[in-house]
C-alpha cells in the first residue's frame, strides 16, 4: 500500500510542484522570465495534444499522421476569432482581417462568420475537428483500413489540407497564416499578466484533459482499446463493434488536439500551415514514443521533453535539431520501446536477465 | 429423447483461392450439442470451412444456416452475436490486459461504445468469470499478464474467452497443437465437457487428440471436399482416408 | 541618292507553300562582278557584301563606316548577321574572320567563349578535333565603331532578328510581323524564310508570309485560298491570326461562316492535341509514381515495411548522379562535360541507394520484423536525418545538367511536342518492370524473394536464408528508388527534400494497388498519375490532390486491399 502511494502521488505532486507552484512563485520573485512561463504554457498545448495521440496510437494501436491538422483547426479556429474581434483595429482599420485586405477580399467569407462570437468560436473549434474526424474516421474504420494503411492515408490527408491551406484563395491567409493577434476575450494578449494567465490556464486545461482521459482508459472502454491494439480479430469475434470504438476514439483524439491548439495560439501569437505538415503530424508521435506509449503519463513527459530539448538545441546548435529529432526516432523505436516512463522497468528487466546469464 | 435439432447445416459451399479450389462442401450438417472433430492434411479447406462460418472469408457460392438462418455475407460482430464463438488456430489473447480483464471483455452483456463507458463490475460478473477460469484451470493466473502465459494456457484461455461469450455453436481450430501430453489431455477433457452446453466443431491434426475426444462423427475434408463421415474407428478403417490421410499421418 | 545605286533584286519566280523551290535573278549595277553561292537553304550574296566586310576590318574608321552605311543600305540579308554583332558590340576578328560570341562557359575562373562565324554562314569553330571552338575574350581583337555607326543600324534592327542564330530571337522576330506587314516587309521575310533549315522554324516563316498576304488580300477567294494554306500550315499562331481576322467589319456573313468552319477545324485539332498532351503528362506522372513505388512496394510485400525513407534513397540517387557530373567535370581536361556521365550516374545511382538500403536493413529495420507501424517511424527518423546531411554536405540548391541528346522533344505533328527526357523517363520505368518482372518471376533469387514474401516461416524451413533475402530486396528495392532519382534530375533540382514531392503520392499508389503486386502498382501508378492530370486543367493541382485522396478512400470502401490483394490464408494476419 505505501508503495503504492509513493509510486502513485509522486510525479503528480512533482508536476503539481514545479508547475504550479515554482515556476509561478519564480516569475513573481522575477526570477523565472515571462518568456519561459509562455514557452511552458505552449509546452503543455502540445502536451495536450500528445494525451490525443497517446490514446489513439499508445492504446488503441493506430498511428495517426494527421493529428497537427486537428492540432491547427482549433488554432485556426480561435485565431480566427481574435482577428474578427479586433476587426477595424488593423493597419488598414478595415472590418475584415489585415491579409484580406492584400487579397483584395471584399467582404468577409461566409464560414469566417460564426468566429465572432467567443462561446460559439470555441464550439466551432471544437465541432468542426470532431465533424471532420468522425466523417473521415467513419468512411476509413468501416473499410477496415487499418495499420501501415490508415498511416499513409491520413499521411495523404495531412499533405492534401496542408496543401490547401498553404493557399490565398482558401482564405486561411496562406503560407504566412494568421498573426498579429490583439485581444482574446477582451485581456490584451501582449501583456505578461495575460501571459501569465494563459500558462495558468493552460496547465489546468492539461490536468482536466488528464484525469478525464484517465478515467476514460480505466474503464472497459479503455480495455476494449487495449484489446484491439493487441488482438483486432479476437476482439471482434468476441462481438466488439470495432469500427465504433475506433471512430469514437479518433475523434476523441481530434477534438483533444483541437483544445491544445486553441490554447497554444494566443499564446504564440502566430499560426502557420508549417504547423499541420506531415512532419509536425510525426512528431507528436515520437512525443509519445519516447515518454511512454500507452501511459499517459508518458505521453505529458514526452512532449516536454522533447520540446524543450527543440528550444535548446536550436539556440545552442541551429541545423543540428533534425539529426537529434531523426536520431532520437531511430533510437525510442529501436532500444526504449517503453519509453522514458519505462526505462527503469527496462534497466530492471536487463538487469535481472544478465543476473540470470551469470547465475 | 426428441431427435435434437440441427444447428448448423452448409450447403454447396464453394470458395477458391486464386484459382485453387479450397474448399467445395456440398452438404455439413451438425446437431445440437454435438461435438465434431474434422481432420483432413494440410489445405484441406479445415480452416477456411470455420473462417466463412465466423465471418472471416468470403464464400464463393453456397448457404450456410445457423439456427435456420442464413449467416453468410453477416459481418463477424453480427455472426458472433447470434452465438457462434470461434478459437483460432495461433493463440489469440489479449496480451497486456491480465487473464481476469481478457475474460471480462469477452463476458456476455451490450458490447456498444456507451456501455463499455459506464460498465461497472458486478459480484456476477465477477463469479462468472472465477467460474469460467477454473473450468479452464486459470484461476490461480487471474491477474497475470496474458501475455506472459505459457502457449497451453494461452489456449485454454482462448477456449475460456469463447466459453464466457456462452455462445451455441464453438468453432476450435487445433486446441492441442503445441501441447505438452499432459496438457492435451486435460485440454480434451474441457472439450468434452463443453458439448454439455454448446455444439462443438474440432479441428485437429493430432490422432490420439482425436481419438480422445471424438465421441460421436468424424469428418474427413480432403482438397476441400468432405469424402467421409462416421466414427473415429470407421474413419481410421477407411481406405480413401487411409490413403489420402492417415496412411502419411500415422 | 546613293541608295539607287547599290540595287539588287531578287525576284523569286515560284514560291510554292510546300516546296521552296526559287529561282533567283540577280543584278547588280554598281559592281560587274556577280557571284552566286548557293548552299543548302540559303542564298547569299558575295561581291560588294563581301568586300564591305572586309572593309569592316580596316583599320581606317572612316573606311569602316563607310563600308558600314554601305551595307545598312543594301539589305543584304547575309551581312545582317553581323549588323547584329556590332549591335550587340560584340564583333570580333579572328583568324581574318569576323566572328562573335557564342556560348559562354567558365573553367578555372576563366571565362572563355566559343566563336561563331557570321558570313558567309553563322556557325560555331571547330578545332581540329571537331570540337567547338573556344577562347578567352581578350585573345581577341575587338573591332568597335562609333555611337553614331550603331545607332544607323536601328531602322534595321527588326529584320536583323529575323537572321539572329537563336531559334527563339527569330520566332520571336517572325511573330512581331504577323500582324503588321506590307509588301516590303514581305519580300525581306521571303528572303529570311530561305534561310531557315529547320521544320519549325520554316512553319513560322510561312504563316508569317501567309498572315501578312492575308491582310493585305482583297478578294474572297484569295483570302479563302490564303486561311486553307494557314490551316494546312498547322503554325502556333493560326487562331489567333483567323480570329483578328474574322472580326474585320468589310466581311460578309456568308464568307465568316467559311471562316469559322476553319476556324473550328483548327480548334478540333488543339483540343486533339492538348487531349493527347493531358495523356501523356498522366503516363509521364504515372511513370514516375511506379518508378518510386516498385521499391517500395516490393520491400512493403517482402518486409510489410513501409519505408518513409524511400524518397531519400530517391534523393541519394540524385546526389549520386550530380557527385558524377562533378567528378567528370574535374577530371575532363577542357572541362567540357560529356553527356557520358549521365548514363554512367544510373548503375551507380542503383548501387549507391542500393547500399544505403542495405545498410539501414541491416543496422535498423531487421530488428524490428513484424511490427511496421515502429518501422514506420525508425525509417522516418532515418528520412529526417539523410535529409539533413545533404542538406549539410550539399547545400539547398544543386541541379544536375540533363544529357544533351534528352534535352528538347520530338515533335509528332506540329504543336505536339513530347519531352525527350519525359519519354525518357518512360522508357526507363517500363525498363525497370521488366527488370523487376523477369528478375522476380524467372530468376532463382526471385523465386526465393516471392517464397519469402508468402510464406516467411516455411521459406525458412526449406532452407532459405530469409536474412539473405531480406538483404537482397532492400537493396534491389531501394537501388531502383535511386534510379529513380536519376531520372528526377531530369525534370527538377536537386534539393535535400526532393523526395518528399512524390512520395505520398506513391505511397498512395502502393496502397491502391494491393500489397506488394506488381501489376496492382503498375495499375494504380498510372491510375493516379492519369487522373491528377485530368483533374488539372478542370480544378487546380491541389483540389486535384483532395479529390484523388477522396477517390481513393471511396475505392477502398470496395477495395480495402487495394486492386490486387493477395488471397488465401496466408495473406491475412
Amino acid at each position: 500500500m505505501k508503495s503504492v502511494f509513493k509510486n502513485k502521488s509522486y510525479d503528480y505532486l512533482l508536476f503539481l510542484g514545479i508547475f504550479l507552484i515554482l515556476l509561478p512563485l519564480g516569475y513573481l520573485f522575477d526570477i523565472v522570465s515571462i518568456t519561459t512561463i509562455s514557452l511552458w504554457g505552449r509546452y503543455f498545448c502540445f502536451a495536450i495534444a500528445a494525451i490525443g495521440v497517446d490514446i489513439l496510437w499508445g492504446y488503441t494501436g493506430i498511428l495517426c499522421m494527421c493529428q497537427a491538422l486537428f492540432f491547427c483547426m482549433g488554432g485556426y479556429g480561435i485565431a480566427m476569432h481574435m482577428l474578427l474581434s479586433a476587426s477595424g483595429k488593423g493597419v488598414y482599420g478595415s472590418a475584415i482581417p489585415d491579409f484580406m485586405v492584400w487579397n483584395q477580399v471584399a467582404s468577409l467569407p461566409w464560414f469566417w462568420e460564426p468566429f465572432h462570437g467567443f462561446p460559439v468560436a470555441v464550439l466551432m473549434c471544437i465541432l468542426i475537428p470532431g465533424l471532420f474526424a468522425g466523417i473521415f474516421g467513419y468512411f476509413i474504420f468501416k473499410s477496415r483500413i487499418k495499420g501501415v494503411y490508415f498511416a499513409i492515408i491520413t499521411q495523404a490527408l495531412a499533405l492534401a489540407t496542408w496543401l490547401l491551406f498553404l493557399r490565398n484563395e482558401t482564405m486561411m491567409g496562406g503560407t504566412n497564416g494568421l498573426t498579429d493577434f490583439k485581444m482574446l476575450l477582451g485581456f490584451d494578449l501582449s501583456t505578461s499578466a495575460t501571459k501569465f494567465g494563459l500558462y495558468i490556464i493552460s496547465c489546468f486545461v492539461l490536468i482536466a484533459v488528464y484525469i478525464g482521459v484517465k478515467q476514460l482508459v480505466k474503464s472497459k472502454f479503455g480495455k476494449v482499446l487495449i484489446a484491439i491494439r493487441d488482438s483486432e480479430s479476437r476482439i471482434r469475434y468476441t462481438s466488439y463493434k470495432i469500427q465504433n470504438y475506433k471512430l469514437v476514439v479518433f475523434v476523441l483524439a481530434a477534438i483533444i488536439a483541437a483544445v491544445g491548439g486553441m490554447l497554444y495560439v494566443p499564446q504564440t501569437g502566430i499560426i502557420t500551415p508549417g504547423r499541420m505538415n506531415v512532419t509536425a503530424s510525426i512528431e507528436m508521435i515520437i512525443w509519445v514514443a519516447l515518454g511512454g506509449r500507452g501511459k499517459l503519463k508518458g505521453a505529458i513527459l514526452g512532449s516536454l521533453f522533447i520540446n524543450f530539448l527543440y528550444s535548446i538545441f536550436t539556440t545552442a546548435l541551429p541545423g543540428s535539431w533534425l539529426y537529434v529529432l531523426g536520431i532520437l526516432f531511430i533510437v525510442t523505436v529501436l532500444y526504449i520501446d517503453q519509453g522514458i516512463i519505462g526505462l527503469p522497468n527496462q534497466i530492471r528487466e536487463y538487469l535481472n536477465k544478465l543476473k540470470t546469464r551469470k547465475a | 429423447m426428441s431427435t435434437p435439432k440441427t444447428i448448423l447445416e452448409a450447403h454447396n459451399l464453394k470458395v477458391a483461392f486464386g484459382g485453387v479450389q479450397a474448399l467445395d462442401l456440398s452438404l455439413f450438417k451438425l446437431k445440437e450439442n454435438e461435438l465434431r472433430v474434422i481432420i483432413g492434411p494440410n489445405g484441406a479447406g479445415k480452416s477456411t470451412f470455420m473462417d466463412i462460418i465466423c465471418g472471416k472469408t468470403k464464400a464463393d457460392s453456397g448457404k450456410v444456416l445457423f439456427n435456420g438462418n442464413s449467416i453468410l455475407g453477416k459481418t463477424e460482430v453480427a455472426i458472433a452475436k447470434q452465438g457462434i464463438g470461434r478459437k483460432f488456430q495461433k493463440p489469440s489473447v489479449f496480451s497486456s490486459l491480465s487473464v481476469y480483464d481478457n475474460l471480462l471483455l469477452a463476458y456476455q452483456m451490450p458490447k456498444d461504445v456507451w456501455s463499455s463507458i459506464i460498465f461497472r463490475t458486478s459480484p456476477a460478473v465477477s463469479d462468472r468469470i472465477h467460474e469460467v477460469a477454473e473450468r479452464v484451470g486459470l484461476e490461480d493466473f487471474l491477474n497475470i499478464q496474458a501475455g506472459s502465459l505459457s502457449h497451453g494456457q494461452k489456449q485454454w484461455l482462448e477456449i475460456g474467452i469463447v466459453v464466457i461469450q456462452n455462445p451455441k455453436l464453438m468453432l476450435i481450430d487445433e486446441p492441442a497443437a503445441g501441447m505438452s501430453d499432459a496438457e492435451t489431455a486435460k485440454t480434451g477433457a474441457l472439450i468434452l465437457s463443453l458439448v454439455k452446453e454448446h455444439s462443438v466443431i474440432v479441428i485437429e491434426h493430432d490422432m490420439h487428440f482425436v481419438e480422445q475426444i471424438a465421441n460421436e462423427k468424424v469428418s474427413v475434408l480432403v482438397s476441400g471436399k468432405l469424402i467421409m463421415e462416421g466414427t473415429f474407428q470407421d474413419v481410421r478403417a477407411d481406405e480413401r482416408v487411409i490413403n489420402s490421410y492417415l496412411g502419411r499421418a500415422i | 541618292m546613293l541608295f539607287f545605286k547599290h540595287i539588287y533584286t531578287v525576284i523569286a519566280l515560284q514560291v510554292t507553300l510546300f516546296y521552296f523551290n526559287l529561282r533567283i535573278y540577280t543584278m547588280k549595277v554598281y559592281k560587274c562582278i556577280v557571284t552566286c553561292a548557293m548552299m543548302l537553304f540559303s542564298i547569299a550574296f558575295y561581291g560588294n557584301t563581301n568586300d564591305d566586310l572586309t572593309k569592316l576590318m580596316s583599320s581606317d574608321s572612316e573606311e569602316k563606316t563607310e563600308a558600314l552605311r554601305r551595307l545598312i543600305e543594301a539589305q543584304d540579308l547575309a551581312a545582317f548577321p553581323v549588323l547584329s554583332a556590332i549591335n550587340d558590340k560584340k564583333l570580333f576578328v579572328y583568324g581574318g574572320k569576323l566572328v562573335t560570341l557564342g556560348k559562354k562557359t567558365t573553367h578555372n575562373n576563366i571565362t572563355v567563349y566559343e566563336l561563331i562565324t557570321l558570313y558567309p554562314e553563322t556557325k560555331g569553330i571547330t578545332d581540329q578535333k571537331n570540337k567547338s571552338l573556344t577562347l578567352d575574350n581578350v585573345d581577341l581583337k575587338e573591332i568597335t565603331f562609333s555611337r553614331k555607326d550603331r545607332l544607323s543600324i536601328i531602322p534595321l534592327l527588326p529584320f536583323i532578328n529575323l537572321t539572329s542564330i537563336d531559334d527563339e530571337v527569330r520566332k520571336l522576330a517572325y511573330t512581331q510581323f504577323q500582324n503588321k506587314g506590307d509588301y516590303s516587309t514581305l519580300k525581306r521575310i521571303e528572303k529570311a524564310a530561305l534561310r531557315e533549315t529547320d521544320e519549325g522554324l520554316i512553319r513560322f516563316a510561312k504563316e508569317t508570309i501567309l498572315s501578312i498576304r492575308l491582310q493585305n488580300a482583297t478578294t474572297e477567294n484569295v483570302q479563302m485560298d490564303l486561311i486553307q494554306k494557314l490551316v494546312k500550315n498547322k503554325g502556333d499562331n493560326n487562331l489567333n491570326i483567323l480570329t483578328t481576322f474574322i472580326d474585320r467589319p468589310e466581311l460578309d456573313a456568308v464568307f465568316k461562316k467559311k471562316v469559322k468552319i476553319q476556324i473550328s477545324s483548327i480548334e478540333n485539332r488543339s483540343n486533339r492535341i492538348e487531349w493527347v498532351q493531358n495523356l501523356f503528362s498522366g503516363v509521364s506522372l504515372g511513370s514516375i509514381l511506379i518508378l518510386i513505388a516498385l521499391g517500395l512496394s516490393i520491400i512493403y510485400g517482402l518486409a510489410g515495411v513501409i519505408n518513409m525513407a524511400h524518397g531519400e534513397f530517391m534523393m541519394i540517387g540524385a546526389y549520386t548522379s550530380f557527385c558524377v557530373q562533378e567528378l567528370f567535370k574535374m577530371t575532363s581536361a577542357t572541362g567540357e562535360l560529356s553527356d557520358f556521365f549521365f548514363w554512367a550516374s544510373i548503375p551507380l545511382a542503383f548501387l549507391v541507394s542500393g547500399l544505403f538500403g542495405l545498410l539501414v536493413e541491416r543496422l535498423i529495420l531487421r530488428k524490428l520484423y513484424g511490427k511496421p507501424l515502429e518501422s514506420l517511424l525508425a525509417t522516418w527518423g532515418i528520412s529526417l536525418v539523410l535529409i539533413q546531411l545533404a542538406r549539410t554536405i550539399f547545400g539547398d540548391l544543386t541541379s544536375v545538367k540533363a544529357p544533351s541528346v534528352l534535352s528538347g522533344g520530338w515533335e509528332v505533328v506540329p504543336q505536339l511536342v513530347l519531352p525527350y527526357n519525359r519519354i525518357f523517363i518512360i522508357l526507363m520505368t517500363t525498363a525497370m518492370i521488366v527488370l523487376t518482372f523477369l528478375f522476380l518471376y524467372r530468376s532463382k533469387n526471385g523465386l526465393r524473394i516471392r517464397s519469402v514474401t508468402q510464406n516467411r516461416a516455411m521459406s525458412a524451413c526449406l532452407g532459405i536464408s530469409t536474412k539473405k533475402i531480406d538483404a537482397m530486396t532492400f537493396f534491389i528495392g531501394s537501388g531502383i528508388a535511386g534510379i529513380a532519382g536519376c531520372c528526377m534530375t531530369l525534370i527538377g533540382n536537386v534539393v535535400p527534400d526532393m523526395g518528399q514531392t512524390y512520395i505520398v503520392d506513391s505511397f498512395l499508389v502502393v496502397v491502391t494497388g494491393g500489397v506488394g503486386s506488381l501489376f496492382g502498382t503498375i495499375a494504380a501508378g498510372l491510375g493516379i498519375g492519369q487522373l491528377t492530370k485530368l483533374l488539372e486543367p478542370v480544378f487546380q493541382a491541389v483540389y486535384g490532390k483532395v479529390i484523388i485522396l477522396g477517390f481513393i478512400i471511396f475505392f477502398l470502401q470496395f477495395k480495402p486491399k487495394g486492386l490486387f490483394p493477395a488471397k488465401g490464408r496466408v495473406a491475412d494476419d
